[in-house]
């Protein structure tokens, strides 16, 4: 028998992340390196184990098969426990039917017999593509304290901005009476981030009607949200203040990872209260040679540096070439930057060869209408000796 | 016959010579090469040439090496049927005091190494940094129909007492013995690692107990020469015998060298240490830093040149380090200067210090100092 456990986690890891392109071809959005030497499903699994909360369902769907293997037991995040720790939930087979998860509550709703075993009182839903450290356990205690049926995660916005965001519209107590997806005029500033800590029995049955409305899209902020505020459920806002960024696009995925660059940003890795966990590369430190300089970068194990690195992460196991010079850019693992290249505002894949001489990306004052023009190299290519690629373009691969 | 390996590791020896940096620990936790410990490299060796049963044997200040190596997950050897198995110093009711030798040491675990149901057994110092296939060994030494493989590896002898190998046309040993002058050429060095048949292990051990014998080189080794059946198997590569502070000083700088660098750690049998979840390391705006082996979570503001930087290092704004060691979470603060130096971990050198040893007498900081 599995002992009972008060919270458990879900996390929707589905996604394709289609605006993330190349980089998501082969994996899922959660799978993409972030920061050196993590994935983004790491800040999310490392907030939840250092929440307190040991049993997390990771739904995949999408590629699943880097994130399975990257998550393993769990091990990493101290996830692999005797009662509880963490599982991959892909689609499977059932007695009378088998589908694909159709959409985000539909993924709650194929395993609500995973949420059963653990018989929680609350459940905890998140997602895998945002950069973000949260102690789950305060919001808990609100959502206790509240009394409600659902608690969802909101932060400010800037107002200009909110017309982007699912807004919930509150009370002064935080109680939510309205809820507008991509709001035109916006009353309020408070964004939902797309995590929600709901009451296991509430929503159990909410999944379940939802279900049988053979029209509804089964997903959380268009369907069971709206529907439970329908009904007059006790719904209520909780506010969080810190680091939280959507890694959706490239321009953010990219601006997300220049952060850890700037000293006063608040999404600092090094508070040893709240670790980011990750499964580890087994590399030797990493070596800056006789040629190399280095300013305002973020280096990982195993990287060889021989060129000129300026504002930019490079991540495990890469190497950078004499004579090269990355300035502004994203190295992923493993990737060769080669003798002479330049790269300059660039997101270089995996395993990414650039040849000699190469001009990837071009140098840029600031974002046009919000967005940086980053160029893409996508992951396990070679490119040649000359390869140019311009600013914002997406190389294709072979 | 199985043709399967166990192994018996000797966590300690040579403290005498290591001074202050083996005060708090034993010989095998003696951090090395920027993020590992010196028994990284034999554990690591055994679990990449599929050996999974590993008895540790240890002698004093073993309470940093058990932090280190915990259950042995992180090097795969959290097994069902095999694993670590760390033996701490145990007293037979029948002598009075810790072993005094390997043989004792041996003949105190014999039970385990009797139950084990491996038919060979590698016997090991942990202070040797290398990378080495002892499947490879396995093999010579079953071809050869040695008695016991002996590892050696061609160098110059230097201060430290080496057991010096003569072999002769067929690689067998015609002489072993002990060395503590140095030499000008090189010779061929024992890595005091053997792989042999346990039931040999066992006969030898038994034996030499009986006699009152301690030393497993002298009492054993040295009496087996005559039969002819002990074979000098080379290790090529970078292999390193730490085994006093010169020897550590010089061994770790030969990592700055790319060849030895891709030796060490470039195969893809891979080298595990305890895994820390440090952040990767932060460089500054105005940090210069070159020929410089540095692990994660570092945070380099100053100058770096010449130097092995452990985890957690912060190097502050106007400090210059130059042909140093520097282990976890050292600061050197503004403006201070350090120079053929090995600092301990968690030392901190204050603003303003001027600090230097020479190449051939680095000078050693002890743990968490300020200076």
């Amino acid at each position: 028998m599995f002992s009972r456990k008060e919270c458990v986690a879900m996390l929707l890891a589905g996604g394709q992340g289609t605006r993330l392109g190349v980089l998501t071809q082969k994996v899922a959005k959660p799978a993409v390196p972030f920061g050196g030497k993590y994935r983004i499903i790491d800040f999310t699994l490392s907030n939840t184990i250092n929440s307190g909360i040991d049993t997390i369902g990771v739904l995949t769907q999408y590629q699943p098969f880097e994130l399975n293997q990257y998550i393993g037991n769990g091990q990493p995040w101290d996830l692999d426990r005797l009662n509880g720790g963490a599982f991959v939930l892909p689609p499977y087979q059932k007695a009378k039917s088998g589908e694909w998860y159709k959409g985000t509550a539909n993924a709650i709703y194929q395993n609500i017999d995973f949420v059963d075993r653990y018989n929680p009182e609350y459940v905890l839903i998140l997602s895998g593509d945002h950069i973000y450290k949260m102690d789950y356990s305060r919001m808990l205690a609100f959502h206790k304290l509240s009394n409600a049926d659902c608690t969802i995660a909101v932060i400010n916005v800037p107002i200009e901005e909110a017309s982007r965001f699912g807004i919930m519209n509150t009370r002064p107590d935080g109680r939510i009476y309205e809820f507008e997806e991509k709001p035109k005029n916006p009353k309020s500033t408070k964004a939902s981030m797309g995590i929600y800590i709901f009451t296991w029995e509430k929503l159990k049955k909410y999944l379940i009607l939802d279900e049988e409305d053979k029209n509804s899209s089964n997903d959380f902020g268009k369907n069971i949200i709206p529907a439970m505020l329908e009904a007059g459920e006790r719904m209520f806002a909780y506010e969080f203040s810190g680091y939280w960024k959507d890694v959706g696009t490239i321009s953010s995925l990219w601006e997300a990872n220049m952060d850890l660059l700037d000293a006063s940003s608040e999404i600092n890795l090094k508070n040893k209260d709240w670790k980011i966990y990750a499964r580890n590369a087994a590399e030797p430190p990493h070596f800056i040679g006789e040629k190399a300089s280095l300013i305002n970068s973020v280096i990982s194990e195993g990287a060889n540096i021989d060129g000129k690195v300026e504002n930019s992460i490079i991540f495990t196991g890469v190497t950078i070439e004499e004579g090269s010079r990355v300035t502004n850019s994203i190295i992923m693992p493993d990737a060769h930057i080669k003798k002479g290249a330049v790269v300059d505002h660039a997101i270089v894949g995996w395993n990414t060869v650039i040849g000699e001489g190469s001009v990837i990306g071009e140098p840029q004052d600031g974002p046009v209408g919000g967005e940086w023009k980053i160029a893409v190299m996508p992951p396990d290519t070679v490119f040649g000796s000359g390869t140019i690629v311009k600013a914002g373009e997406m190389a294709g691969g072979k | 016959m199985n043709n399967k390996m166990m192994s018996v590791l000797f966590a300690s020896g040579n403290e005498s010579k290591l001074n202050e940096l083996t005060l708090h620990r034993t010989t095998a936790s003696l951090p090395f090469g920027g993020r590992y410990r010196l028994i990284d490299f034999a554990l690591s060796n055994l679990v990449n040439s599929n050996i999974t049963r590993i008895g540790i044997i240890t002698r004093n200040n073993y309470s940093s090496l058990m932090d280190h190596i915990r259950m042995g997950r992180d090097w795969d050897l959290n097994r069902k049927n095999s694993g670590i198995a760390v033996f701490p110093p145990f007293v037979l009711n029948t002598a009075r005091e810790v072993y005094k030798g390997k043989i004792e040491a041996i003949y105190t675990i014999l039970d385990f190494i009797k139950r084990a149901p491996e038919d060979y057994v590698v016997v090991s110092n942990c202070n040797v940094a290398a990378n080495i296939d002892i499947v490879k060994v396995l093999n010579t030494h079953i071809e050869k129909k040695a008695d016991v493989t002996v590892l050696c590896h061609k160098a110059k002898v230097n201060s430290s007492l080496r057991v010096v190998i003569t072999e002769n046309t067929e690689g067998f040993i015609s002489d072993l013995h002990f060395e503590e002058t140095p030499s000008e050429e090189d010779k061929l060095i024992s890595l005091n690692i053997y792989v042999l048949r346990k039931d040999l292990l066992i006969e030898y051990v038994e034996n030499a107990y009986s006699r009152g014998h301690v030393d497993f080189e002298k009492d054993i080794l040295f009496k087996e020469v005559e039969n002819g059946r002990l074979y000098a198997y080379k290790v090529e590569g970078y292999a390193a015998i730490v085994d006093d502070v010169k020897t550590y000083y010089a061994e770790s700088m030969r990592l700055l060298e790319r060849c030895v660098r891709e030796e060490l750690f470039g195969s893809e049998a891979k080298i595990y240490t305890k895994v820390k979840d440090s952040v990767p390391t932060v460089y500054g705006k105005n940090c210069k830093v070159t020929n410089s082996l540095i692990a994660d979570g570092c945070v380099i503001n100053g100058t770096v040149e010449n130097s092995i930087l452990f985890r957690n290092v912060r190097i502050q704004e106007g400090a210059v380090v130059k042909n140093s060691i520097i282990m976890e979470d050292g600061v050197v603060m503004e403006n201070s200067t350090l120079a053929y130096a090995i600092t301990d971990k968690n030392v901190t050198i204050r603003e303003n210090r001027q600090i230097s040893g020479f190449l051939t007498y680095p000078i050693v900081i002890v743990k968490n100092k300020v200076v």
